[in-house]
Parts: structure tokens; C-alpha cells; sequence
């Protein structure tokens, strides 16, 4: 191997040894490797050509979203990651209410129950609602629960349980016209909220308002978004059939075929979980001269390609989510583009330097350093 | 008790610059931005690309105390260009990927949609 393919397979991928991870941090630096002439900035050309986008799975429900980001560095894969928890907004129970409680679950733990329940509505027709502000039908979404235990005249107990599904939407304003195509709902009726003894009562009214996960988990639109590297089990050395067989049987997840010519194939990578069970020494291993075992195996992981899981809590469909992210990440990014040409920062760094007498001679001393 | 208040998290607190630059008085060429309101979100992906640059010396960013949200961005970069530039050609940099992102996403997902017609 040349220092150039050392350095691009140190760049790129992520070796696990058996008792050891090799390369597992990023190389950031554009020189990094320029010494083997191995080019390491990035520009927006190069990230136009490399990026990619690849659908893998959809759940039957449309919940769950499984896609193959490729091309990017980790903290842009990681910055989508926690803005898609934490920052990407969705309508809550923000305030409730109570004219009436006479179960034996408190107010304010009822009140945390409520918050929590997702509420299928799209924040995009909503403005954020400032605290200590009025409630406008802009803003705010109105949902009443008023839910009475009792006996029949069977003597059956009724509404023995309050269910997401007590949660009735009031509309506010003109939102019964504005909404009428699609009526703000519970995203799942069946979620138990308390449970009533005959002659209990609840009665409580809801502010329905939009925020993000950073302020309260409430309003975070995932059950979870997570990234995992893709796994790269490679054959370095094609196995004698007898360990080929062996490696084949006592991977967990059957990464591994044989052929029908007795070769070892890698046929199902995204299967592997990194138990490192196919680069374990057996107990008859052969080991070499020096007494190294060396296995038939190499585990890598590609440090540019990431498996997203995005995991929505059924208020907005995930390909949605994700969407919103990037856009939020875009906002950010041109606000502070454009605060950034608003300030004359270039002419602060050049009034600080002339301020300081003595700053040009110190300019000199410290100049051959850096080059 | 001693709770931070939510809206601390998103709303400037008033007199204070959103983005603020203070240049270092013995290291050429330097300086420290100071990002209010902002977390790892921005501030390693900043990091990244400033790193990119072949211009940039140093670039690292912290947030000095996890109740307080803002974080420092401390830039060094050689003779020719000056650490605003460079922070820059970051955010420069950060809107077009993100938009080319944006793009590939989309085509992607609406490849998708349109082949099972059911989803979504």
C-alpha cells in the first residue's frame, strides 16, 4: 500500500481491531495529508459532487424513515441529528386549564400527562406564541376534556378510563372554517391519560401551542433520529473453506455466504452489528511466527456515509421532518450570512490593530512562525 | 427555585449583540466571536468548515458554562486573510451546501413518493 491509499483509507474509514479502533477521529485539517498528496478541504464543488440521499425504508405507517446520507462530514450529519430533536417545531398542550378535578390523579401531573400527548396539527399555520402574550387563533389551538365517571342504569361503570381520544378540539376564531379540511386531532386516541372512580369528574381546557424540543421534550416531532456509520466488513484474505464455514456460522447476524465454491462472501454488510465475533481468534488458531492471529476479516466503518433512522411521533410525516431540518439549518445559516454583512468587522479588526502602537512589531515577531 | 427561564434559550437578552467579535491583543491575526443563543448545533458545524479552509490556522469553539447560551468561536488564520473573512466563507460555504442538501433530499424523496403512490 502507497502512503496515498494509507492516507485515504485513514481518512475515510474507521478500522476496529480486536482490541483496538483505529482512525476513529475526523481529520479536519485540509493539509492533514498533504504530504502524500491526499487533498483534504472540502469545498462546495466537491460536497455538490460526493453528496448523496438514498431511501432505504419506509414503515408501513409512514412513521419511520430510514435513509443513507453520504458525502457529508459527522457534525453536519450531527447538527441535522439534534436539530431534528431538538429544534424542528411542533404544536404541544402548553397550558391547561383546570375547572374541575375531582380524580385522584393530581393537577399537575395530569397536566404533564396532557402536554405530552402528540397533537396532529401542522405548525407551519401557526406563529409561535410568546409567553405572558394573548392567545390568538393564530397561535394557539383550543382542546377541551371533560370526561364524568358514573354508573348506568345497568349499573356498569362508564368512562371508568379518560383516553387521548377525550381530547375534543374547540375551534377558535375562524379556525373552524380554516380548518376544516383537516381537523386538528389526537395523533392516538388510545393513550391512557387517568382513571376514574364513579362520580369523578375532569374537566379541563388546553392551549394548544407550537415550540421546539429544546424548550420541552413535548414538542420534539421525533420519537428518536440517530445515525449509525455503514458497516464494511471486508475479505482481505480469502479463508481456507473449513474457517471460511466457521466465520460464515458464527456470525450473529449472517453477514456472511459462502459460495457454492467454497468463497467467503460478505453478502448482507448493513446486517452487521460490530460484535467483531468473525475477527476473534478461535481457540485452535494459527497463529505466525511472531504470534499474531491475523484475521480473514477486516471491519471497517465508512466515516462519510451515515444510516439515518428517523422516527416521527406521527404529527408530521418524517421525509416532512427532515425537510423541515435541512430548512431550519438553511435559515440559520443565512441569518447569520446576512448579520454577518451587516457588520463591518473587517474594519474593527483593522481599527483594533492600529490603536496598538506597538502592534507592528510584535506582527513582525510572530510572523516566520506561522510560516 | 434557580431554574434558567425557557425563553432564555431562544430570546437576546436586551443589550447584548447576537454575534460580537473581540480580537485577540497578542496572537496575530486572531479573534473570538461570541454566538448568543446558540449550542453544538452551530458551533461544530462551524468549526468544520472554517477547518476546511486552507487559510484557517486554528478554529475551535466552546460554551463555557452549560447555563449560559452562547458560545466562543475562537479563529486564527495566516497573514492574508483575517479571521472574519474566513468566518465568512464559512457561512457562505454552510448556505450553498446546505441548499444543494436541500436539493438532493427533495428529488430524492419525491423519486420515492412517486414510484409507491401510497406513501405519505
Amino acid at each position: 500500500m502507497s502512503g496515498k491509499d494509507v492516507a485515504t483509507k485513514m481518512k475515510t474509514r474507521v478500522i476496529l481491531g480486536e482490541d483496538r479502533i483505529l482512525h476513529g477521529s475526523s481529520f479536519d485539517a485540509p493539509t492533514s495529508f498533504a504530504s502524500v498528496g491526499v487533498e483534504n478541504g472540502l469545498n462546495v464543488e466537491k460536497f455538490t459532487e460526493e453528496v448523496k440521499v438514498e431511501v432505504n425504508d419506509v414503515s408501513e405507517d409512514g412513521n419511520d424513515l430510514v435513509f443513507e446520507l453520504s458525502g457529508v462530514d459527522a457534525p453536519l450529519a450531527n447538527t441535522l441529528r439534534r436539530i431534528l430533536l431538538s429544534e424542528v417545531p411542533t404544536m404541544a398542550i402548553e397550558i391547561a386549564e383546570f375547572r374541575d378535578n375531582t380524580s385522584v390523579i393530581q393537577d399537575e401531573v395530569f397536566a404533564h400527562r396532557l402536554g405530552l400527548v402528540p397533537i396532529k396539527a401542522d405548525p407551519a399555520f401557526f406563529e409561535t406564541h410568546v409567553s405572558g402574550n394573548e392567545h390568538t387563533p393564530e397561535n394557539t389551538l383550543i382542546f377541551d376534556l371533560n370526561v364524568k365517571c358514573f354508573r348506568d342504569i345497568n349499573n356498569e361503570v362508564v368512562n371508568s378510563k379518560v383516553f387521548a381520544s377525550a381530547l375534543v378540539w374547540t375551534p377558535f376564531g375562524e379556525q373552524a372554517e380554516r380548518f376544516a379540511e383537516n381537523p386538528p386531532q389526537v395523533v392516538h386516541p388510545d393513550i391512557l391519560l387517568a382513571k376514574l372512580a364513579p362520580g369523578q369528574r375532569i374537566d379541563v381546557r388546553c392551549y394548544v401551542t407550537k415550540g421546539v424540543g429544546k424548550v420541552h421534550a413535548k414538542w420534539s416531532p421525533v420519537a428518536t433520529a440517530s445515525y449509525r456509520l455503514l458497516p464494511e466488513p471486508v475479505i482481505v484474505a480469502q479463508p481456507k473453506s473449513e474457517e471460511a464455514s466457521r466465520i460464515a456460522q458464527t456470525c450473529p447476524t449472517k453477514v456472511f455466504d459462502i459460495e457454492d465454491s467454497g468463497e467467503l462472501v460478505v453478502a448482507r454488510p448493513r446486517q452487521c452489528t460490530m460484535c467483531r465475533e468473525c475477527i476473534r481468534p478461535p481457540p485452535d488458531a494459527q497463529h505466525s511466527a511472531h504470534g499474531v492471529y491475523t484475521p480473514a476479516v477486516e471491519l471497517r466503518r465508512v466515516k462519510t456515509h451515515f444510516i439515518f433512522s428517523v422516527e416521527s411521533t406521527g404529527i408530521l410525516p418524517p421525509d416532512r421532518l427532515v425537510r423541515d431540518a435541512i430548512g431550519v439549518l438553511k435559515d440559520r445559516a443565512l441569518f447569520y450570512a446576512e448579520l454577518f454583512d451587516q457588520k463591518d468587522f473587517e474594519e474593527h479588526m483593522a481599527a483594533a490593530s492600529h490603536s496598538d502602537g506597538d502592534d507592528d512589531a510584535s506582527d513582525d515577531e510572530t510572523k516566520p512562525m506561522l510560516e | 427555585m434557580n431554574e434558567p427561564e425557557r425563553y432564555e434559550l431562544f430570546v437576546l437578552p436586551e443589550g447584548v449583540e447576537k454575534l460580537s467579535l473581540e480580537k485577540d491583543t497578542k496572537v496575530p491575526n486572531a479573534a473570538t466571536f461570541t454566538i448568543q443563543c446558540e449550542d453544538h448545533t452551530l458551533g461544530n458545524l462551524l468549526r468544520m468548515n472554517l477547518l476546511e479552509n486552507d487559510k484557517v490556522l486554528f478554529a475551535g469553539y466552546k460554551i463555557p458554562h452549560p447555563l449560559e447560551n452562547y458560545l466562543l468561536l475562537r479563529i486564527q488564520t495566516v497573514p492574508e486573510s483575517t479571521p472574519s473573512a474566513a468566518l465568512q466563507q464559512a457561512l457562505s460555504d454552510l448556505v450553498q451546501s446546505v441548499a444543494v442538501l436541500e436539493e438532493t433530499f427533495k428529488e430524492q424523496m419525491s423519486g420515492i413518493k412517486s414510484r409507491e403512490g401510497t406513501y405519505l
